[in-house]
C-alpha cells in the first residue's frame, strides 16, 4: 500500500540505467537508490549553484545542458559542458568545501541531486549498493584528475 | 565560502514565541499530537531494523509491516500486563490505603524527628496528621484528581490505536514524502532546505532514540534496585517510574512519590525500606543527571540550560503538563528550522538567484 504512485518503476529504473555513476546497480538497488534521489527541474540561465556556496551534494543530468563557469583557469580544460549521464559537483559529496564553480543550465535542464546526507545513510544502511556508486564517482573523478593532468604540459602524465 | 549569516536575537526570539503558540495548539489536539509522538519514537526506534531487513532482501512494505505487527504485539501485551496489574492492585486496596500507608510513614518519620531534636517536639506535627484528614484528603483526591485522569486516558485510548498505522506509514513512505515536500521548494533554496531536513532528521533520530535508551537504563537501575531491596513489582513500578520520568521535573517526583508510597504500605514495620526507596530514587536521579542524560538525549538538544529552563516553565504556563512533555523536544525543532529560515531569508545571493529563476520561468512560460 503506498501514498505515492508506484506505478513509474521501471521509468525510474530506465533513466537511473543510463547514469554511468549507477550502471553498476541491480533494479532493486536502483529503486533503493532513487528513493534519495532529488529531479529538479532548471530553466534555460538558470544557476544550479555558484562558485563559492558550500556544497552539499551531486548533480545528474537526466536531460538537456549544463553549462561550467570555473573560477580557475585549469579546470576550464577538464569540464565546461555537462550532458545527459553526466555529473557535476562530486566533490560535495565527501566534504562540504566551497563549490569550484558556477554550474549554469544552457536549456531546460532535468536533473537528479544526490545529496551528502544520503549519500552518507546509504553507505551506512547498504554498503553494497553504497561500495559500487562510490568506486563509479571515484573512476569520473579519477578520470577527470588524468585529463587534467594530461592537459597540463609541464605535469608528466600518471 | 560564502559565510552563511548567524541567526540573532530576533530569530531567538521568534522561535520561542512559536514553540509556545505550537505547544497551545498540541494542549488542544492532545489526542492527535500524543499518537503521533510515540509513532515518531517507534519510527526512529523501529528504523534501523527495517532498514536491516530491507538490505537483507525485504521489501520496504513487508519489512515495515512486520516490524509494525510484532511491536503491536508487545504493545498489547503490555497494555494486558498492566491491566493484569492495576485490576490486582485494585482488589488488594484502593488509592486512599497506600496514602494511608503513606501517612503512616510520615508520622513514624516524624515521631524519631520529634524523638531526636526538640526543634521538631515544637512544631507539633504529628498532631496534625490525623486519619481524618488523610482519608478525607485521599477519598478527595480521587474524586476531584484520579478519576478525571482516568476517563481522560480512556478518552485518548481509540486514538493510540493510530499508532501503529501511522508507525507504518512512516516507516514506508518517509521518504516519498520527504521528496513531495521538497518538490515545492524554489531550486534556489534546495539545497538549503535539504540540509535543514537533514539535520532535523538527524536530531530526531538521536533525541528518540537518546530518551528510549534513557528510559531502559533508568528503568533498569529502579527496577534492580527495587528488587534487591525487596519491594514487589519491582519492574513494573521501576518502568512505570522511567516513563513518567518523561514529564520533566514533576514526573520524577511522582514516580519517587508512587514507590515509597508502595513501600510504606506493603511494609508498615519497616520505614527503613521506604528510605531505601527514597535514597534509591535520589541515586538513580544523579545517575541520570550526571551520567545517563549526558550520554543520550542531553547531548543531542545542544540547548543552553537556563534557556531550557525558562521553556520548561513556559511550556507549562501555557499547556500544564503537555507542556513540560513537549516544551524541549518541541524548541529543539523549531529553532533547527528558525535558524534554517533566517539564513536563507538573509543571504542576498540566494534571494537574489530565487528572484532570477522566477522571471527566467516567467519568460520560458511567455514563449
Amino acid at each position: 500500500m503506498r501514498f505515492f504512485n508506484a506505478d513509474a518503476d521501471d521509468q525510474k529504473v530506465e533513466v537511473l540505467r543510463n547514469i554511468p555513476i549507477f550502471h553498476e546497480l541491480t533494479r532493486n538497488e536502483m529503486l533503493e537508490v532513487d528513493e534519495l534521489l532529488y529531479e529538479r527541474i532548471y530553466e534555460k540561465d538558470e544557476v544550479v549553484f555558484q562558485e563559492g556556496d558550500a556544497g552539499h551534494g551531486v548533480f545528474i543530468v537526466v536531460s538537456g545542458r549544463l553549462r561550467v563557469d570555473p573560477g580557475h583557469e585549469s579546470l576550464k580544460k577538464v569540464l565546461l559542458d555537462v550532458s545527459p549521464g553526466e555529473s557535476v559537483g562530486e566533490l560535495a559529496l565527501f566534504d562540504e568545501g566551497p563549490r569550484s564553480a558556477t554550474v549554469v543550465a544552457m536549456e531546460r535542464t532535468v536533473t537528479v541531486a544526490l545529496f551528502q546526507a544520503e549519500f552518507a545513510t546509504l553507505l551506512m544502511k547498504n554498503k553494497n549498493i553504497g561500495i559500487k556508486v562510490l568506486l563509479a564517482i571515484a573512476r569520473i573523478l579519477s578520470r577527470r584528475a588524468r585529463q587534467l593532468l594530461q592537459r597540463e604540459k609541464h605535469i608528466p602524465s600518471l | 565560502m560564502t559565510k552563511i549569516p548567524q541567526p540573532g536575537a530576533a530569530t531567538l526570539v521568534v522561535v520561542i514565541l512559536s514553540t509556545v503558540l505550537l505547544l497551545l495548539l498540541c494542549q488542544k489536539m492532545i489526542w492527535l499530537v500524543l499518537p503521533l509522538l510515540l509513532a515518531l519514537l517507534l519510527y526512529y526506534s523501529l528504523r534501523p531494523v527495517v532498514d536491516a531487513l530491507v538490505v537483507r532482501g525485504w521489501r520496504r512494505e513487508t519489512a515495515a509491516m512486520t516490524v509494525c505487527f510484532f511491536q503491536t504485539m508487545v504493545a498489547v501485551g503490555i497494555v494486558v500486563l498492566l491491566f493484569l496489574f492495576l485490576s490486582k492492585a485494585g482488589s488488594q486496596g484502593s488509592f486512599s490505603r497506600h496514602v494511608a500507608g503513606g501517612q503512616n510513614l510520615l508520622r513514624k518519620t516524624v515521631g524519631a524527628l520529634e524523638g531526636s531534636a526538640p526543634v521538631f517536639k515544637r512544631l507539633n506535627m504529628g498532631a496534625r496528621l490525623d486519619d481524618q484528614h488523610v482519608r478525607e484528603f485521599g477519598d478527595d483526591f480521587v474524586k476531584k484528581n484520579l478519576l478525571p485522569v482516568i476517563l481522560q486516558l480512556l478518552e485518548w485510548l481509540p486514538s493510540l490505536l493510530l499508532v501503529p498505522y501511522i508507525t507504518y506509514f512512516m516507516l514506508t513512505d518517509s521518504s516519498r514524502l520527504k521528496k513531495y515536500i521538497i518538490q515545492s521548494v524554489p531550486n534556489a533554496f534546495f539545497e538549503r532546505v535539504l540540509l535543514l531536513f537533514s539535520h532535523l532528521d538527524t536530531s530526531l533520530q538521536s533525541y528518540f532514540q537518546g530518551l528510549l535508551l534513557l528510559t531502559v537504563l533508568e528503568g533498569s537501575c529502579l527496577a534492580m534496585g527495587l528488587a534487591l531491596v525487596g519491594i514487589p513489582h519491582a519492574i513494573f513500578l521501576g518502568l512505570a517510574a522511567a516513563l513518567l520520568a518523561w514529564v520533566p521535573y514533576l514526573g520524577s517526583i511522582v514516580g519517587c512519590l508512587m514507590v515509597v508510597l508502595v513501600a510504606a504500605t506493603d511494609f508498615p514495620d519497616k520505614p527503613g525500606v521506604a528510605y531505601a526507596c527514597l535514597g534509591l530514587f535520589l541515586a538513580v536521579r544523579l545517575l541520570d543527571d550526571f551520567v545517563f542524560m549526558p550520554m543520550t538525549v542531553g547531548r543531542q538538544l545542544h540547548v543552553h540550560p537556563l534557556l531550557s529552563v525558562l521553556m520548561l516553565f513556559m511550556g507549562a504556563t501555557v499547556a500544564g503538563a503537555t507542556g513540560l512533555v513537549f516544551a524541549l523536544p518541541l524548541y529543539g525543532v523549531i529553532a533547527v528550522i528558525g535558524e534554517t529560515v533566517a539564513q536563507i531569508v538573509t543571504d542576498p545571493r540566494l534571494r537574489a538567484r530565487y528572484k532570477a529563476a522566477r522571471q527566467l520561468a516567467a519568460t520560458a512560460e511567455r514563449f
